[in-house]
Formats: C-alpha cells, structure tokens, sequence
C-alpha cells in the first residue's frame, strides 16, 4: 500500500460508492441516525447526571423526616436542639420549605425558610443571609421567579394563597441570582414564620431536621445514633439520596437498554449483510483488477477508503445532528422520559458538556467496525486467484 | 523472451487443463494459439500473466520465474509488463471510458500530465476521443473491444495477451481489431492472441500459430 494518499485510488472509491448510490444512501441515513439516537441518549443522560450530582452536593449529610402512616410528616422543631448536643454533630436545623404552586404561570416555585441569627445547613443560605436581610412580610428572590412575577404583573408585591384560602401579601425585597442548577432554579426565600404561615405549620412545626456532621467518616454511626433516638422517623443520609437518584436513573435506563439494542440490532443486519459477501458483478470487478495489476493491497485500500468515507460521514452527521438536537432545539420529546416533571421540564435548557468519552466511543462502535466490515469480504475475493476472470 | 517448462495445470476437481507443456515465446514475436474449447489455451495466458500457478513446472517471462513469485510481486510484474484483453471484455460498464482506460494506472499514483498524456494517446488510437465520458454499457461491441485494448495499453505494456478477442464481434469489427494489432507488432510487442476465430490463421505479420489440443501442444 502506497504511504501517501492516492487520490486516483480515492476517486475510484468515490465512484464506487456513486455506483450504488440509493444503497450508499440509505445506509448512510441509517448510520447518521443510529449514531445520533444514541449520541443524543448519552448527551442528555450525562447532562441530568451531573445536574444530580452537583444538586446532591448542596444536601445537608443527615435528614431525619417524620412520618405518619408511612407518609412525611412535620416535625417538632425542638428536636434540631437537641441533636444538637450529639457529639459529633456540627449543626443542625429545622427546616421550612417546600413548593408553593404559581397557578397563572403553572409553576413550582420553591420557598425556603430561613432564620436571620441562626446559621443554616445549607451554604447557599448563609452565604444569601450574609448580603441581604430580610424582614417580616419580605421576600428574596431569584431572578428567574423575579421575570416570572413581572410577567404576571407582580413587580413589588405578591400574594400567596393559604390553604384557608385567604391572601397573604409579601413585599418583593431583594433579588439574587439564580442557581446554576435547574432543580434550585424557583427559589424564594422569607423567614421561617412566614413559610410557617403559607404551608400552614404550627408554630413549633418543621419539615424536617437537617443535620451536618463534622466528620464524614462518622455519618454512618451518627445516623445509626439518630434512629436509635428517634425509632419511627425516617434518617435520610445523603448517599441514601444518592442511591436513590441512581435508581430513579437507572429506572429511566430501560428506556436506555431499548434504544441500545434496537441500534445493536440494526447495526449488526447492515455488518452482517456487508459480511455475508459480495455479488457476482462486485467478484468480477475484483477479478478485473487484479488482472489489470492491483495488488490485493490496492483493492484493501479502495474498499477501506469506501468504508471510511461511509461511515464516517454518517458519525459526524450523527453527531452533529444530535449536537444539534440536544443542545440548540433542548432535546424535545427525548427531555420528556427523562425529566418526570413537567415544571421541571419547561424551565430546563441542557448545559453544553462536550464528553470525548461518549464521542470516542460511539466512533470506536461504528467507524472502524464498519470499514472492517466492507473491507473482509473483498479481501477474501482479492486473494483468490484472478484467472477467473478469464472464464 | 517467454518461456513455459513443462508446465502441468490441474484446477480443483481434478480437471488437467495442461499437461507437461513447454512453449517459447521471443520478444516482438506475434503468436496464435488455436485449438478447441476447452483445450487449455485460456490456461496458458493465465499463467503468462502470472493470475494462477502451475501445478507442475515454471513459467519465465523477461528471466523472472513467474511461477515462484508471490501474489504482490507477480501482480506487480504484470502491472509493468502485461496488457491483457478478454472475450468478455471484461470491462466496468458502470465506468466511464476514460475511467476504465486509466483503471490499470490507479494503482500507480502517476502525475497528473503523465496521465492526461497516457489517455489522450489511448482515446486517440481507439478513436474513442468522443465518448470518452460515456458510461462503457452504453457503447456499442466494436467500442468496447477498442475501449478493452486501450485499457490493455495504457500502462505500456511489453506483452499483449489477448483470449478469444474476436469471439463477439462481426467479421468488419474483427479485421479493425486485426488492423490494431498489426499497429502493436510495429511497436515491437510480444503479441499472443488464443482463438478459435479462422480470420487469424492466414494472417501475414503472424509469426507462429501453436496448436493446442488436450493440454498438450500438438
Ligand atoms: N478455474 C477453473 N476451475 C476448474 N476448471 C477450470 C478452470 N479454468 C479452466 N478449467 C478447465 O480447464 C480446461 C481448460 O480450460 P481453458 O479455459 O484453458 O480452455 P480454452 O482452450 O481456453 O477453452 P475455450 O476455447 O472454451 O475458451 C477446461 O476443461 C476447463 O473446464
Ligand atoms: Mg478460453
């Protein structure tokens, strides 16, 4: 095989592939497409995972819910007092938050509680609390919940409805900037008593405990510690969640394993059929050839660069088609069996993460496969002896 | 100079298409083999050329034992050396004409005016400068011969071997074949032509007709 590329060679190979042009076609169409399913599969499962991940990162290490019937129930503030004299135990906090319904934007919005004096467990929080202070009656909020206020013609105030069905009216005081994460996307904040008056708690009522450990490594006794206290609450650790966030994940990946064995399948027939050898045109074109002085080598070449220029223009079609799906059009219908929630979809707009592990791998799934694929069976062809021509 | 020593050809199945056969060949030289289907003639120029291997004896052309190369070396000697037209044609009728005449010369990775040069001297000589873009299963029988020998020529080979060249043309096609041969004597190459076609047989510039009969020279 010559060192350089022969473009006579390349050309040939072109005029191959021309040949058989509505075959060439479709299995380029075919290709472009099966790379794209996929490619867009992986962009967007990898885009939720790391939105999980970093919205894990902001839970506290420990939740203690109570429950009746199986089912959360509110909690006795107190109780974050005393966890508080565990050893081991860094902080704790009762918590009040939970999603307030906005019916004319047919929105989630979240609220969260927060005590001016008393640090939170979550970071986000305090370090919120160290620029803004917030009074009686007064909201904080995003600027994404600020933009959905505005357009509903809420600019300095808005009304909450309790579950009474009476008004309460909030003064709009301050806004921060979003989260990066999408799930923090809504957020509101207020004073506890406040949140307490919207979601109808007592007084002495939170949602849950969050507790933050000094040390990692004790967690595991800490919440053993928790349960022991407190028998018929749950104890949430944060790899609990974790877990449970993959399961939810993985629930989703049967979706996954269906995309996948469809594309295996159709990719195997098109291997299988380039496989299953060559008519007899394409055996005494071959013959030809080598009569007229290619060496088996030159036959490989040609066949490799048809194998190449297939395939390869069908990776990189796929590719940027689901380049362009996922990331310019926010992977419509495909978002929709991922994101369980319609709130949650609506807001949602995929980050663009370019991951050369899922782009190398489906080249390695198809390119080469492909190209070994068109090439076997010429060369079984090529080193016959090519008298048969002379027949 | 072309030289088989006793040279034995059995194809799988058991069929001996030549038995012990030794024949010379001399350079320049116009030879005919004649002889009835199936009497082995198709065998010799494949051996000629180097696209099969005798079961028993040597095959030499030009001092090299074609019999002995290696697939890629004797593809490569018949490449520099060997112009080949077939009954058949055997041309790639999806191809333009030019295409096929360049085909040979893929391979070859020549400059693009070597290239241009080549062609133009081909379509010229075949008289088939018109339809040189013309797909080849759109020409008539005579172009395609015209088109398989000047695809038989452009790598400027020294030995012609031609199998039944005249099988599926009409007696006027088969004397302007002959005409262009005569043209390839003058060049002084080593010409062998196997047919069973008469026109062959009281031609003037043939030097030799060898009859084959049975796998044996007769
Ligand atoms: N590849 C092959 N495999 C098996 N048998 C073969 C093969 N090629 C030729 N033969 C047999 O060898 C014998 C000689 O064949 P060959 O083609 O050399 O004869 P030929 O003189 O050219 O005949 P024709 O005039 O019909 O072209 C025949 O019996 C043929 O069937
Ligand atoms: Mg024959």
């Amino acid at each position: 095989m010559s060192r350089v590329i022969n473009f006579y060679l390349l050309s040939y190979s072109i005029g191959s592939l021309k040949r058989e042009k509505y075959k060439n076609i479709f299995l380029f169409v075919v290709i472009s497409l099966l790379v794209a399913l996929l490619a867009s599969t992986f962009f967007l499962s990898n885009a939720m995972k790391s939105e999980y991940n970093t919205l894990i990162d902001t839970y506290p290490d420990i939740v203690l819910q109570n429950q009746k019937a199986g089912v959360a129930a509110t909690i006795e503030s107190s109780i974050a007092d005393k966890l508080l004299l565990l050893d081991g135990v860094k902080n704790s906090e009762a918590r009040v938050y939970g999603s307030y319904y906005f019916n004319h934007a047919d929105s989630e919005l979240t609220i969260i509680g927060v005590n001016m004096f008393t640090p939170s467990c979550s970071s986000f929080i305090n370090d919120l609390m160290q620029k803004h202070s917030l009074h009686r009656g007064e909201i904080l909020v995003s600027s994404n919940v600020k933009n959905l206020f505005n357009n509903y013609y809420y600019k300095e105030y808005f009304n909450f409805i309790k579950s009474d069905g009476s008004l309460k009216k909030m003064q709009i005081d301050e806004v921060f900037k979003n989260s990066k994460n999408f799930f923090n996307k809504n957020t509101l904040v207020m004073l506890k008593s406040d949140a307490r008056d919207i979601f109808d708690y007592k007084e002495y009522e939170a949602r849950d405990i969050a507790i933050d450990v000094a040390n990692r490594d004790e967690v595991v006794s800490i919440a053993l510690k928790i349960k022991r206290l407190y028998p018929h609450m749950n104890v949430i650790t944060k790899e609990d969640l974790q877990v449970e966030y993959e399961n939810l994940y993985n629930f989703k990946s049967g979706f996954f394993l269906t995309i996948f064995i469809i594309s295996f399948f159709t990719f195997f027939i098109i291997i299988y059929d380039k496989l299953s050898g060559l008519n007899g045109e394409k055996r005494r074109e071959i013959g030809i050839l080598k009569a007229i002085g290619w060496r088996v080598g030159d036959v490989l070449n040609a066949k490799l660069y048809e194998g190449a220029i297939l395939s390869l223009s069908g990776y990189l079609t796929g590719i940027i088609l689901a380049f362009v799906y996922v990331y310019l059009l926010n992977a419509p219908l495909l978002k929709n069996i991922f994101l369980y929630s319609n709130n949650l979809l609506k807001d949602y707009t995929i980050h663009l993460s370019v991951e050369y592990e899922t782009l190398a791998l489906l080249f390695f799934l198809s390119v080469p496969i492909y190209i070994v694929a068109t090439i076997i069976p010429s060369w079984k062809i090529a080193t016959l002896d090519a008298d048969e021509v002379m027949r | 100079m072309i030289e088989l020593k006793n040279v034995s050809k059995e194809y799988e199945g058991g069929v001996k298409a030549l038995n012990r056969v030794s024949l010379k060949f001399t350079e320049g030289e116009v030879v005919v083999l004649k002889g009835m289907s199936g009497s082995g003639k198709s065998s010799i120029l494949s051996l000629i050329a180097g696209l099969c291997k005798p079961t028993e004896g040597e095959v030499v052309v030009d001092g090299k034992h074609i019999s002995k190369l290696a697939d890629h070396f004797a593809t490569s000697f018949r490449r520099e050396n060997i112009g080949m037209i077939f009954q058949k044609y055997n041309l790639i009728v999806d191809l333009s004409v030019q295409e096929n005449i360049l085909l040979p010369l893929v391979p070859l990775n020549l400059k693009n005016d070597e290239l241009e040069k080549r062609l133009n001297r081909e379509l010229e000589r075949s008289n088939l400068v018109s339809k040189k873009d013309i797909q080849v299963k759109k020409l008539s029988g005579g172009e395609q011969q015209r088109c398989a020998i000047a695809r038989a020529n452009s790598n400027n080979p020294k030995i012609i071997l031609a199998d039944e060249p005249t099988a599926n043309l009409d007696e006027k096609l088969s004397l302007e074949f002959i005409a262009s041969l005569c043209e390839m004597k003058r060049e002084n190459r080593t010409i062998i032509i196997a047919t069973h076609d008469p026109l062959f047989f009281d031609l003037d510039f043939v030097d030799r007709i060898v009859e084959v009969g049975y796998g044996k020279i007769v």
